[in-house]
């Protein structure tokens, strides 16, 4: 179980600074409308966090777009918004930070092919409950989830939906024990993804063959056997070779359960 | 779609092919790697004549949400949802391949298909 509970604190309050703007071609007005500044959590999802920014610009917009799914791009970039946002920044921006960060805001022309459709919070709601259910069924066979009370899991989104660290963890330590004899997770949820926005996900286990626990370095072995010098960063931090698997999926997962690391 | 002919019970798994896919017929091109899917109705979806496919490793999740819709003759504005371990719904956008790895057994991927929530 988690007990470098600083390490979850840092991560929590991680935030980033976004600078949001009306892409040209969609303002209906003489005036031009303010950018839209706002710090927001890095582990949040931009459905939860845009409600605000979405009525600033409703106003120069032509009125017959006003109901349309609003979406963002990154340098023409469209961004998942059932990613979090801090691992939409570390993918995108990581090897050459920019802050704040800037995204164009769109309300047409929304790319089908590239983004799922958001019509409302109790969307992310059912793709966060399916997430955390993935990964317990990799760490746990699904056992914490299940004997779970409906009240748990809403106890969980609502942590994080409303930036409550105490309310969130006091239900996903459970999520983070480790069960039977041995110590540790049957498998470790883990999600990398090139720069391109291409997701890689196999069974990972958290120790070797011989019982060891297993590091970074030798996982990345095992998965990339003819690359060598792979990197991988998430939270904005180049993980050290040395860290423990099992370590790293109880402190730097994101609330979803899993690890999302970029290749860099 | 592919053949229809064989029985529920066959080993062998027909490929999915969308429609004017013609790709499958050029010997040059039919080097992809597939992987056999098992469909399983469950709570009040109708069942599928033929549950075994194999399906380009490549291909989302969603791409075999609307093969299923489509195979079921479903109104575009009716749901289908899709689980894997009786569990967890994946993510329209993931890949079969990522899942078969993590989730496959005995050299298949089984998914659970229905037209309501079943698994939250």
């Amino acid at each position: 179980m988690a007990n470098d509970r600083e390490v979850l604190r840092e991560i929590w309050d991680g935030k980033l600074p976004i600078c949001f703007q009306l892409a040209q071609e969609e303002i209906m007005e003489i005036q031009q409308p303010d950018p839209f500044y706002v710090m927001v959590p890095r582990l949040s999802y931009f459905p939860l966090v845009t409600d605000k920014m979405k009525r600033h610009f409703l106003r120069f917009i032509s009125q017959e777009n006003a109901d349309n799914e609003m979406w963002l791009d990154y340098n023409g970039q469209p961004l998942k918004w059932h990613y979090p946002i801090g691992f939409l920044y570390d993918l995108y921006c990581g090897i050459d930070p920019q802050l704040p960060w800037t995204l164009t805001v769109h309300f047409t022309k929304f790319p089908e092919d590239v983004l799922l459709h958001c019509p409302n919070k109790d969307v992310v709601e059912a793709h966060y409950m399916s997430t955390v259910k993935e990964a317990d069924v990799l760490k746990h066979r699904g056992q914490v989830m299940s004997t779970m009370q409906k009240k748990d899991h809403n106890q969980l989104w609502l942590g994080l939906q409303n930036d409550k660290f105490d309310q969130f963890w006091a239900i996903n330590r459970r999520l983070m024990e480790s069960h039977g004899d041995n110590e540790g997770f049957k498998h470790i949820p883990i999600r990398i993804y090139s720069d391109d926005g291409s997701c890689f996900q196999r069974l990972v286990s958290p120790k070797n063959v011989d019982g060891s626990r297993k590091v970074l370095q030798q996982m990345i072995a095992e998965l990339y056997p003819d690359k060598i010098n792979i990197k991988l960063r998430t939270h904005g931090i180049t993980l050290p070779l040395d860290t423990p698997l099992q370590w790293l999926s109880e402190h730097m997962s994101y609330p979803d359960n899993f690890l999302h690391l970029c290749v860099c | 779609m592919a053949d229809d002919k064989q029985t529920e019970d066959s080993s062998t798994a027909s490929e999915i092919k969308s429609d004017g896919d013609k790709e499958n017929s050029d010997p040059g091109k039919s080097d992809k790697v597939k992987i056999d899917i098992l469909l399983k109705a469950t709570g009040n979806a109708p069942i599928m004549k033929k549950k075994k496919w194999a399906v380009d490793a490549e291909k989302p999740i969603g791409w075999i949400m609307e093969f299923v819709k489509k195979y079921l003759k479903l109104e575009p504005d009716e749901k289908l949802f899709l689980y894997v371990n009786q569990t967890f719904a994946p993510s329209p956008d993931q890949l079969v391949k990522n899942l078969y790895e993590c989730f496959g057994t005995d050299g298949k991927l089984v998914l659970h298909y229905c037209k309501s929530q079943a698994w939250g």
